[in-house]
């Protein structure tokens, strides 16, 4: 029922959408919806000889995925360090809280003339948006696995390599898998970022950016649809496994 | 029961929505063109002749939705744009940039060049003279095949498809085919074509954007010049006979931006099969169905010398910016860019024009300017009426942003940059 229920909203926006268009009457403001589904519905065909739809959509899910999984490599490790040692904290905490607020698209000058135009800087601006809402739940969730948890394995004679394994990870496995989804989410928003620098000739967000030089709405319309139903399938998929392996969490409080 | 309560709030609090959001549209759409124009530059001061708003814009792309959403009363750009909004019924070409004042200054202006930089040019002289002779005999062809160029950049720019701006679709073909007999595809670095690239340094210097290295050198030229890549192109083309240059070891990159103006790449890549055969010189894109390839073999001789990155910005600025941290090593660009980086102590130089004219300045259809002299007057009548004209330009120092400005002062009206 409630899934049926959060369908409800969506539909009705599209009704709106399409009524509101024809209220308005000026496909400037807001295209109809005779415009944009014909793009939607021919994912395989080429647009504006950037490629089609699904092309762009594999190279942008690869950039992310990529970006993303360095993110979790630097940030996981470092979290898990910055929760367990107290002088790690005090040492990284500072800068960490400098660079977060900085929005990744402002590294993009910068990205362009340390890594140069390719892959590299694109992976970087991504990684930028995902690292630090890992890093931050993983330092969360580590600080906030139970001290007597811990007692009881120094007490039971755990080594600490025991002890990170065996109850540090685990137990503050839920919150970081909440940082791994919030930080996908904002890799993803990333993505239109990433690639407006110089240089890609692919993927959704060079997608929306060219067809904004072209001034073309529907397309810049349904890529913008795409990269919202891609974010919300990662996103059940994210919460599908919070489900399963991460319960317990629910049953402990 | 719960679940009914939930979707009756939903659907009141949409169509709540929905009703504001329409009242929104429909009033800032309603008053045709003139209303917003004037709130935007209130704060313009009033002469005797008048003024005119300028509004920046990033890129020409938004130009025509801008036009037609009534939010300003014109814009300046290069094509296809200008093209564009003439065939898609959002507008008119008011006047086109030769028939700029003050009088005979624009007829041959300059619009884009090719600039290499320094250092990439003293370790591979040969390969850039044969990339330049490639260029030049582009150029050739685009001049006697006009129709094939307009295909080919149409398939570059939009993969041949239509463009849809609102409710009409326009053929990218028929807007690149008009846009062509526009622009003069010239290499020639006449002393006419630098007396006018002289004028832009001017400008550039008055407009505040140039005041180093070009604006206080005594002797210009050689700061902005080097002819001899194209000097060495034209000995190339006349005796038929290529230097295979050594194989370039790094990946070398070439800056482009997504106009007409830079046909002479996009024919060379497409039609690299022609260029073959008949000069010996080819950019073979490796992926030979990409409508517009990003990657392309330097082939000399039938030899391949270099794999060249071709990359695409937004704005010439952005391009310098590459050379600028040696990310791309040669670049098609706009006059004001190249002499803005250069300046800056950018090592590029400009080795020889691209094309020259190529802007037009487009006016909502029927509005009342059909050359120059009648959109003075119009300008004047607005101004007088407290609703001065908002014109968009690509950006401040762009070709089209310094013609528009001094055009507007010759005729003595005040310009006056749109804040928002």
């Amino acid at each position: 029922m409630t899934r049926r229920l959060g369908l409800v909203l969506p539909i009705l926006l599209i009704i709106g959408w399409e009524v509101a268009a024809i209220i308005v009457n000026n496909p400037f403001f807001l295209p109809k919806l005779e415009t944009v589904i014909p793009v939607l519905l021919s994912p395989f065909s080429d647009i504006l000889g950037t490629g089609s739809l699904f092309d762009n959509a594999l190279v942008s899910i690869e950039r992310v995925v990529l970006g993303f999984a360095l993110a979790a490599a630097v940030a996981i490790p470092l979290g898990v360090g910055m929760g367990r040692f107290g002088v790690l904290n005090d040492f990284f905490d500072t800068t960490i809280e400098l660079l977060r607020p900085v929005p990744p698209l402002a590294w993009v000058p910068l990205a362009l003339a340390w890594f140069k135009i390719g892959i590299v800087s694109i992976v970087f601006v991504i990684f930028i948006g995902a690292v630090f809402p890992i890093l931050l739940n993983t330092v969360d969730g580590v600080r906030g696995v139970k001290n007597t948890w811990v007692e009881v394995s120094t007490t039971l004679g755990a080594s600490e390599r025991q002890i990170l394994t065996k109850v540090i990870l685990p137990g503050a496995a839920p919150t970081i898998w909440t940082g791994l989804r919030v930080g996908f989410g904002i890799a993803w928003m990333c993505v239109v970022a990433a690639e407006i620098l110089p240089g890609p000739t692919s993927g959704l967000g060079y997608l929306i950016m060219y067809s904004y030089n072209l001034g073309q709405i529907n397309v810049i319309i349904a890529g913008i649809i795409v990269i919202g139903l891609i974010g919300l399938i990662v996103d059940q998929g994210f919460r599908a496994v919070e489900k399963r392996w991460f319960g317990w969490r629910g049953l402990e409080r | 029961m719960k679940t009914l309560k939930l979707t009756a709030i939903a659907i009141l609090a949409l169509a709540l929505v929905l009703v504001l959001f329409t009242a929104g549209c429909t009033q800032s759409a309603g008053p045709s063109g003139s209303t917003t124009a004037s709130t935007a530059s209130g704060s313009s001061g009033t002469s005797a002749n008048g003024s005119v708003g300028i509004l920046e814009t990033a890129g020409v792309g938004p130009m025509p939705s801008l036009l037609a959403t009534g939010q300003v009363d014109g814009y300046i750009a290069w094509q296809p744009v200008v093209e564009a909004g003439v065939e898609s019924d959002i507008g008119q070409v008011a006047v086109y940039s030769k028939d700029l004042p003050p009088a005979g200054e624009w007829s041959h202006h300059p619009q884009n060049v090719f600039v290499v930089r320094k250092d990439f040019y003293a370790q591979n002289p040969d390969f850039v003279n044969d990339f330049s002779a490639l260029n030049l005999a582009a150029t050739q062809y685009i001049n006697a095949h006009p129709q094939e160029t307009a295909t080919i950049d149409a398939d570059w720019l939009a993969g041949g498809q239509n463009f849809t701006y609102g409710n009409v679709s326009v053929s990218s073909v028929t807007v690149v085919n008009n846009s062509i007999p526009t622009i003069e595809f010239s290499n020639d670095p006449s002393d006419s074509w630098k007396a006018s690239t002289s004028n832009f340094v001017q400008s550039l210097v008055t407009l505040g954007t140039v005041k180093g290295f070009v604006a206080n050198s005594t002797d210009q030229d050689a700061v902005l010049y080097n002819f001899q890549p194209y000097t060495s192109a034209q000995a190339i083309l006349a005796s038929k006979n290529v230097t295979t240059p050594a194989p370039v070891q790094n990946t070398v990159g070439v800056g482009y931006l997504m106009a007409v103006d830079h046909s002479a790449l996009f024919v060379a890549v497409k039609d690299w099969q022609y260029f073959n055969d008949t000069y010996g010189i080819a950019l073979k894109p490796e992926d030979l169905t990409a409508a517009k390839p990003s990657v392309a073999d330097f082939i000399v001789n039938g030899q391949k010398v270099a794999t060249v990155n071709l990359v695409p910005a937004n704005a010439g600025p952005n391009l310098m910016q590459l050379a600028a941290t040696n990310s791309i090593q040669m670049s098609y660009v706009g006059v004001p860019p190249a002499i803005s980086a250069i300046d800056q102590g950018t090592p590029i130089t400009i080795a020889y024009p691209i094309d020259n004219l190529g802007t037009g300045l487009v006016v909502a259809n029927g509005a009342p300017a059909q050359d120059w002299q009648s959109f003075v007057a119009w300008a004047k009548e607005r101004s007088d009426a407290g609703k001065p004209l908002v014109i968009a330009a690509p950006g401040k120092g762009s070709i089209q942003d310094v013609m528009i400005r001094a055009a507007l002062q010759d005729s003595g009206i005040t310009v006056t940059s749109v804040k928002v």
